[in-house]
């Protein structure tokens, strides 16, 4: 299966081509800047850091991070294709699809938390700026957990050209 | 004499050690990347809010968000250093560096028109009121300099020389 996928046009292009490689490559590494970047500050605010910001004001931001998410789904499916049967036995890309997985797992979760639990409700905005918002064992946990699946996500990544 | 003072630096214990060190590359590499997802992280949430959109987010309490923007740098400015100490021969003339160089020069001139500009005024901002022109285009400069600094640095084992 993997084998004709690599063989299929669209990988062959990204395989020969000149550019499509360098380019899928330097769009992956934005597209990491913002998921990662955008999630580890979500996830750093529900750790304690950052007092002045409300924890549900960063659930608009979460539509940014999908973007994100979406621009390294495209440009990894295309990076995937070209060396198909190469990364389907390669150990770290594998441990980095299932920390995207478990990544995006527990973003479903914290949003949730965020709608729910942490939501801003109107009577509390007006002085949300020193609130003690009180963030729950569970949620802190979950965040610490997310904010160390995609630093491994990270780690695995960069070490498929390793390994 | 940007070459010959490549060609020294690449004759150093320390660049020696860099080269042929087989693990110290992919962890250098590793700790750019966290940098660089916390630089652009932060400054996502920042600029995005100092440009008028997010308003949920506090104003002045994105800017709590500054150290770990400060921290992606400092990481980054180390590994990245040395890179190009491990390598300077081929730095110097890449293409993909000097313009990376050059993006983060105009990114830090940027910064300081932020702490000349708005930094001193932006209390008194209202939170609801539109961004005054100059906090948009700091913000928009920042966010697209940064882009392109990591666009550039991804194609530098791609390019040629400059």
């Amino acid at each position: 299966m993997f084998l004709r996928l690599e063989s299929s046009s669209i990988a062959m292009w990204v395989a020969e081509s000149l550019w499509a490689y360098p380019i899928l490559l330097a769009i992956h590494i934005v597209g990491l800047a913002i998921v990662v970047g955008i999630f580890s500050m979500r996830d750093l605010r529900l750790l304690g850091m950052f007092p002045g910001i409300h924890p549900a004001a960063f659930l608009p931001l979460s539509k940014m991070a999908w973007i994100g998410f979406i621009i390294n789904a495209i440009s990894g499916i295309l990076l995937f294709t070209s060396q198909a049967v190469t990364f389907v036995g390669n150990v770290p890309f594998l441990l980095k699809i299932a920390a995207i997985i478990a990544g995006m797992v527990l973003a479903g979760i914290i949003q949730s938390r965020l709608r729910g639990e942490l939501a801003i409700d109107s009577a509390s905005a007006a002085e949300a700026n020193n609130a003690d918002y009180a963030i729950s064992d569970s949620t802190k946990y979950i965040a610490l957990v997310s904010l160390l699946l995609w630093m491994a996500a990270i780690v695995a990544g960069r070490l498929i050209a390793y390994i | 004499m940007l070459e010959s003072f490549s060609l020294s630096l690449a004759e150093t214990s320390l660049s020696q050690w860099i080269l042929l060190t087989y693990w110290l590359w992919p962890i250098l590499e590793i700790i750019h990347f966290i940098g660089l997802s916390l630089l652009l992280g932060g400054l996502i949430v920042i600029d995005l809010r100092m440009a008028g959109h997010f308003r949920a987010l506090n104003q002045v309490g994105t800017h709590q968000l500054l150290p770990f923007v400060f921290i992606g740098f400092a990481l980054n400015l180390i590994t990245g250093a040395l890179f190009f100490i491990g390598d300077p021969m081929r730095y110097s003339i890449n293409i993909g560096f000097q313009i990376k160089m050059v993006l983060i020069v105009i990114a830090g001139l940027n910064a300081l028109l932020y702490y000349w500009k708005i930094n001193p005024v932006i209390h008194g901002w209202d939170p609801d009121a539109n961004p005054p022109p100059i906090a948009k285009f700091v913000a928009y400069t920042s966010l697209i300099t940064w882009t392109v600094v990591l666009l550039c640095g991804r194609l530098i084992p791609y390019v040629g020389t400059g």
